[in-house]
């Protein structure tokens, strides 16, 4: 897998497999709790939010997983995550197009996994490109840009 | 890329042009808009041809949704589509006489 | 209307930026045809039957006569000179190459148009009342309260990628002009004094397609500064829990059936509840700008009626017949709206010729105040129009074939492009228009008949929304040939309705006669001033199923 943020291809410091895993499923986590640090959990798309927040002081990551490039769950869930007042990292896992990038960003990851096979047919190049592409947009985001509104109201 | 089951009668694989979207049929010389041409997989070596087509990735660097077109042959030998979707395609909108092939003449012997 | 600001300007450029690269990706392999597939439906691009077709967004069914020009010359440049108004207030284009698509946004971005979100699995294109502004019954226009919801939901990131696509109507007026119980989500603009002014009331789960729904009301009043935030709440709830495992189960209103409205609504108010609203919702200074749009035009102060009309009216049999059909009564006196068919006897329903879309500009910008507007029953209306200048405005629309006078009548069929054009399609719809057209081509009849709403669909997504037609067409395909399955009861009104089968289907040469023998029944049986929904509703549909069988067998049933 590789890795990437709005900076282009960082190292993963979370493993999954191995005597050293720290980044797991969400039962596996619960049980990792104050002996494994840093540790991800692992998330699926039908995740309940709030179900998590108990686990925000003790977990440096959230994965989100995305099934297909048309599920789009994943931001919903990101978003709610940053609401409920998630501030490490977050991370869109899977089966991401560079389309989806600005998005996520948008919607409070900082990161994007995907396989080997997808980040050699599209290179860290169009994920960087297509995460500049659109300027301001209307909705509040999280990704350090005003919204068009905002602009709006300042000006 | 398309997943297509091998057909069960003399059939021709069409698809629509990626550039321009116009319908295409996968004949000897490759993509044409002429149904005449059309390889028709009436016997194992077309068939398997034709197959290779539509598992070859860089099929869709051409056209997009290519599939199987079930036909038949009437008595001169010319390729006539059995649904009426896929004569509608070979001819255009049938409301519309100026446009489509049927518009530049093509397709004649295929009628709804 | 709306006129962006360097915000909006520039969303609709980077859009078109971003879609040049991503067909240069698709082109160079590195997107691949599946994921190309939703990238270029979010922008408008369908690949159908015979080539590509392009859906342009038209508002709320708003236009001025600088785009109509604009969509009139890539009509003729990109296209076969022709454009097709959908059941959504959209135009579409038939005939588009790929290549070409970049050239036409920046077109359309000239004019402060796009393609974007008319197809895919998002928030489509927000409808509203044709007649904003126009209608006596008007509450409020719904056009700001529609513009900000299009502003909200583009390129929205968390709601980009859908189970399925979503579409939100707003009506403003006592009577619904939108259809809005078919709807994703319905807006409706109401006044209720006692909590505060003006709010809206929001329905969800209308639908139409294999199981066709009427939208229920979520929430009764909700205050219109917090419509933004709400709809988020709605949109996180259905993102996460519609149903992704089957296309044709993917609608909101399915997960609201599932679930039943209340856990629903619990879900939603849960959500609701805990949004930061002021990050999401606009405050007053940003409605107010936008409604500053809206402010109705510089009417003349004109006496209610208008002798000149009437005059010509006198003298002109035909004008006067128009005027009875096509004259919509407007709230400033002495101003009318008109309704332009675009269902000439026995023509395409909707198709408009470039040459057309012209006149039509030309009239908007002389005699509307520059205003078009598109109705989802696929005709044009010029909203602003004098009463003293109706007759010269329908001079030109007779020169241009813009003024069959059969506004809302048994040949003002509503049709989507069926097998013509469609992919999805099952069988053809357009001849099936055409056909019932010529055979009530007499406009004696259509008079006598009155007002009826005829609506065909081509496949079971039900475009053509025949699920809410007075008489509903459904075109499958049965043993290899086209088959069409007949409605009756349907309302596309606020008396929304879902049709009921009358029986088996029948081929297509059947239809104009099956058409005849309902309408048969519906003159004999109509008690004085109903309209055919009034007595469908009053007698239901038994006495109307022996219209399936041809005459003679019919006789035999009822001996």
């Amino acid at each position: 897998m590789k890795l990437l943020d709005r900076a282009g291809w960082i190292e993963d410091p979370f493993v999954r497999d191995g005597a050293d895993a720290n980044l797991l499923p969400i039962e596996a986590a619960r049980e990792a709790l104050g002996r494994v640090r840093p540790l991800g959990i692992e998330v699926p798309p039908t995740a309940d939010p709030d179900s998590l927040v108990g686990l925000f002081n003790q977990v440096d990551l959230i994965a989100v997983r995305f099934p297909g490039h048309r599920d789009g769950r994943g931001f919903s869930i990101g978003r709610a995550l940053r609401e409920l007042g998630f501030t490490g990292r977050l991370r869109a896992s899977g089966e991401l197009i560079p389309d989806h990038f600005a998005f996520a960003l948008a919607c409070g990851f900082d990161e994007v996994e995907i396989d080997e096979a997808r980040a050699a047919r599209q290179p860290v190049e169009q994920w960087l490109a297509a995460a500049g592409v659109i300027g301001p947009t209307y909705q509040s985001v999280r990704d350090g840009r005003r919204s068009i509104f905002a602009a709006r109201r300042a000006a | 890329m398309a997943t297509a089951k091998p057909p069960a009668r003399p059939a021709i694989l069409s698809a629509n042009a990626l550039l321009g979207g116009e319908v295409v049929y996968f004949g000897a010389a490759g993509w044409t808009v002429r149904l005449d041409e059309a390889l028709v997989a009436a016997d194992a070596d077309v068939l398997a041809r034709l197959e290779a087509v539509l598992a070859d990735p860089g099929t869709e660097r051409d056209v997009v949704d290519p599939a199987f077109v079930a036909v038949t042959l009437d008595d001169a030998g010319r390729i006539v589509p059995d649904h009426y979707r896929e004569r509608i395609r070979a001819l255009g909108p049938t409301v519309r006489a100026d446009l489509g092939p049927q518009a530049e003449g093509k397709h004649r012997h295929v009628s709804l | 209307m709306y006129r962006y600001d360097e915000f909006d300007e520039a969303i609709v450029r980077d859009r078109i930026a971003q879609f040049r690269a991503q067909v240069a990706r698709r082109l160079d392999g590195s997107l691949s045809e599946e994921e190309f597939v939703l990238i270029r439906q979010m922008n408008g691009l369908y690949l159908q039957l015979h080539t590509y077709m392009l859906r342009v967004a038209i508002p709320y069914g708003t236009l001025n006569s600088r785009q109509a020009r604009q969509l009139a010359l890539i009509a003729e440049r990109y296209d076969r000179g022709y454009g097709h108004l959908t059941t959504r207030q959209n135009i579409q284009f038939n005939w588009p190459r790929l290549a070409d698509v970049p050239d036409i946004l920046e077109l359309l971005a000239d004019v402060e148009m796009h393609c974007i979100q008319t197809s895919g699995n998002c928030i489509r294109n927000v409808t509203a009342d044709h007649l904003a502004g126009v209608a006596a019954d008007e509450i409020e226009d719904p056009r700001p309260t529609a513009e900000l919801i299009r502003q909200w939901s583009t390129l929205h990131p968390e709601f980009s990628f859908l189970p399925r696509k979503f579409k939100i109507a707003v009506s403003g007026a006592v009577h619904d002009r939108t259809v809005l119980a078919i709807h994703d989500v319905g807006v409706q603009i109401v006044f209720d004094e006692e909590r505060g002014g003006i709010g809206y009331r929001i329905s969800v789960g209308g639908g139409m397609g294999r199981t066709p729904m009427l939208g229920k009301v979520i929430r009764d009043f909700l205050p219109k500064e917090e419509l933004l935030s709400y709809l988020e709440a709605i949109l996180r709830a259905y993102n996460l829990a519609g149903r992704r495992d089957n296309k044709h189960k993917a609608r909101i209103k399915i997960l609201v059936h599932e679930i039943g409205l209340e856990a629903f609504r619990e879900r939603v108010e849960r959500i609701f509840a805990r949004l930061d609203r002021t990050s999401i919702d606009v405050d007053a200074a940003e409605r107010a700008r936008i409604a500053a749009y809206f402010a109705p035009p510089p009417f003349a102060d004109l006496p209610a009626e208008s002798a000149a009309l009437e005059e010509a009216r006198r003298r002109d049999p035909a004008l006067d017949a128009f005027v009875r059909t096509n004259l919509i009564r407007h709230r400033q006196p002495g101003y009318a709206a008109l309704t332009v068919s675009t269902k000439p006897i026995g023509g395409v329903p909707g198709d408009v010729t470039a040459e057309q879309l012209r006149v039509l500009a030309d009239l908007a910008e002389a005699y509307s105040f520059d205003e078009l507007r598109i109705a989802h029953s696929q005709n044009v209306v010029l909203p602003h129009v004098r009463l003293d200048d109706v007759p010269a405005v329908w001079a030109r629309l007779v020169e241009a074939g813009l003024a069959t006078a059969n506004a809302g009548l048994v040949t003002d069929i509503i049709a989507c492009p069926g097998m013509d054009y469609c992919k999805l399609a099952t069988a053809r719809s357009i001849p099936i228009a055409q056909a019932i057209s010529e055979r009530f081509a007499d406009p004696a009849r259509a008079a006598e008949i009155g007002p009826i709403g005829i609506k065909i669909s081509g496949c079971i997504n039900a475009c053509g929304h025949h699920h809410v037609g007075n008489i509903g067409i459904l075109g499958l395909e049965r043993q290899g040939i086209e088959n069409y399955q007949i409605t009756i009861g349907g309302d596309a009104t606020e008396l929304a309705a879902l049709g009921e089968r009358l029986g088996p289907g029948v081929d297509a040469e059947a239809v104009p006669d099956v058409i005849e023998r309902i309408v048969a029944i519906y003159l004999a049986e109509r008690a004085p001033g109903e309209t055919f929904a009034d007595t469908v509703r009053r007698i239901g549909i038994e006495p109307f199923r022996p219209a399936l069988a041809a005459p003679k067998e019919a006789v035999r049933e009822a001996a």
